[in-house]
């Protein structure tokens, strides 16, 4: 959409600004003691109007060289040419303009158009037209100011919506009831084991509650509140669930956004071991190498395809989180088998200062 | 004196069976005939069985409480037992089908059971609508076919076709029959993804290729697996709406 051409208050402001351009043109005219006013007013403020919609062309001449991509020679080329092209198409038209006026016969149409005029005129619709891609650039890094702006307060939105996201699913209702479920058949089988849930189920959400107000914290705080999460579920699920974690030494205190792991865990149970017959084993891994921290996990899942497939809407917001605290800096990938999914995390290594 | 009630606990989780073992213990003229842990083990006991009431999970691995229903042909004495299902529940409400929300006190379980003990042997309309017509749509569709258990998800199919009392479902990799009316599995399926294009044929939208002209005012569907199927006047009108 052109600026000027799709908007009427603009159009209306840059007619008036040519307007008075053709004023200034028939004044400068008459001082020079080259017309009388009528003359000159006749002559100069149509041709100055209609030079004002040629040079709104030169918005087309901007965008077809993205500032990006600029280099001297190629805007002296294209910015020069489209100039002249410009400049002597307007001369030819006030040529035309004066021939028409002066066929009138009348006393205050038309004027003597000299060849030092001639060049006068010309240089100066070159000027006004280079002018013009001036106003058009400005014009148009506004308007990618205003965009990229748009685009920020779209992606701040998004990480916002993420957070909540995670922080919805700590009190995921499934969990929470089946888990108070198992507490409560415990209870009279086993009052010893039914205490112990009750306690993780009371770390687990403490935890939860004290990270969920950090940026960041270590790897094993993470871990600590996945092993929290991991007893309860092991108490539901009994055999079923097996879970394996190799953490590289360096890893531990190495710094990342609070429940990241965790609703990974969460999943894997609930799209993965859940749905076997025989259970299997959720693999977590975590490698530091060159400035990276690399994190795995790895659960079976059943071959036959679920009666509730995710919707990847967790997968989503990891991106859109990693998007929003690291930019391009942090990577995730998942893969998808018969019988198999894995997901690999990268993320850039941090340590707090005092460690 | 009575027969005692035979009763079968389908839940995958062994402290939710051992909890419902322990409130029956209250009551005397009661047998527990069997205990399932997924949904195939309780699709095969159910029959065998015969119990007169099933407590019945919804999450199970393998097939869901409502699949395990659905494909057992069962309509009587179902209590259903479920953590937090929000699609679940709002159907149970609908068709006021009894279900048990965990945890569950006592109390509530002996009225959940008292209410089953009554309605023994009557069929309930309602767990037969709660199956015709699910609240949230379908992701997959299972078939029972001599024996063999064969899930669909409804992604892969390419269209339905009606054939007498049957529906014939057409995948890539093989067709699969079922003893359902095509009205039926189309109310089940999700409207945004499903058209029915003639009396006889329902079709996945994505696997349409396009249409063709077959004389005057026809058309013919041309499908990805190369199938043409016929478009009714009333068909034409709901795929227009759907390009």
């Amino acid at each position: 959409m052109h600026p000027i051409l799709s908007n009427l208050r603009r159009l209306l402001w840059t007619m008036l600004a040519w307007l008075l351009a053709g004023l200034v043109s028939a004044t400068i005219l008459v001082l020079t003691g080259l017309a009388a006013w009528q003359n000159a007013l006749f002559f100069a403020i149509p041709v100055l109007l209609i030079y004002g919609f040629i040079a709104t062309s030169s918005y087309y001449v901007c965008r077809s060289l993205p500032l990006a991509k600029r280099s001297f020679f190629l805007v002296s080329a294209v910015f020069g040419g489209a100039s002249l092209i410009s400049g002597f198409t307007w001369l030819g038209i006030c040529i035309i303009w004066n021939k028409l006026g002066r066929a009138l016969g009348e006393p205050w149409a038309g004027i003597e158009i000299s060849p030092q005029l001639s060049i006068v005129l010309a240089i100066g619709a070159v000027i006004l037209y280079l002018l013009a891609i001036l106003a058009h650039d400005v014009l148009i890094a506004f308007e990618n100011l205003g965009a990229a702006e748009r685009r920020a307060a779209r992606a701040q939105l998004l990480a916002r919506d993420a957070e909540l996201q995670v922080l919805r699913s700590q009190i995921n209702p499934h969990f929470l009831f089946n888990s108070l479920n198992s507490i409560s058949a415990l209870t009279s089988i086993a009052p010893a084991s039914a205490r112990a849930m009750t306690l993780e189920l009371a770390n687990f959400f403490r935890l939860t509650l004290a990270f969920s107000e950090k940026t960041k914290i270590t790897l094993n705080e993470e871990i600590s509140l996945c092993q929290h999460f991991l007893a309860i579920e092991k108490i539901r699920f009994g055999k079923k669930l097996q879970v394996k974690i190799t953490l590289d030494p360096l890893s531990l205190t190495s710094l990342i956004p609070p429940m990241l792991l965790q609703p990974l865990i969460e999943n894997a149970i609930k799209h993965g071991i859940r749905d076997l017959v025989g259970g299997g084993t959720i693999r977590i891994l975590s490698i530091v190498r060159d400035g990276w921290l690399h994190i795995a996990i790895q659960n079976p899942v059943d071959t036959q395809p679920s009666s509730m497939p995710g919707n990847g809407t967790g997968l989503k917001n990891l991106q859109a989180r990693f998007a929003s605290l690291y930019a391009d800096q942090a990577r995730v990938s998942w893969v998808k088998s018969t019988d198999n999914f894995s997901l690999e995390m990268a993320l850039p290594l941090e340590y707090t200062a005092n460690t | 004196m009575n027969k005692p009630l035979q009763i079968l606990i389908v839940d995958d989780e062994e402290l939710a069976r051992r909890l419902i073992r322990e409130y029956l213990q209250t009551h005397r003229d009661i047998e527990i005939i069997g205990e399932c842990e997924n949904g195939l083990e309780a699709l095969q006991a159910i029959p065998e069985q015969n119990p007169d009431l099933i407590f019945l999970d919804i999450q199970m691995p393998k097939l869901s409480g409502l699949e395990v229903l659905e494909l057992s042909g069962r309509d009587t004495g179902v209590i259903f037992t479920t953590a937090y299902d929000q699609y679940a529940l709002k159907a149970f409400d609908l068709h006021a089908v009894d279900y048990l929300l965990k945890p569950f006190s006592q109390q509530r379980f002996d009225e959940a059971l008292a209410k089953g003990r009554k309605m023994l042997g009557q069929a309930n309309p309602g767990l037969h609508d709660l199956l015709a017509r699910p609240i949230s749509k379908l992701e997959r569709i299972v078939i029972r076919d001599r024996g063999q258990l064969h899930v669909i998800p409804v992604d892969q199919i390419d269209y339905v076709e009606a054939q007498g009392d049957y529906i014939k479902i057409h995948t890539a990799a093989k067709s699969h029959l079922k003893t359902q009316s095509l009205s039926e599995l189309e109310a089940q399926l999700d409207s945004n993804k499903f058209v029915r294009i003639h009396r006889s044929y329902l079709i996945r939208l994505a696997a349409l290729k396009g249409l063709q002209r077959a004389g005057k005012d026809a058309q013919v569907a041309l499908m990805l697996n190369g199938a043409q199927l016929p478009i009714s006047r009333a068909g034409y009108e709901r795929l227009k709406s759907m390009l």
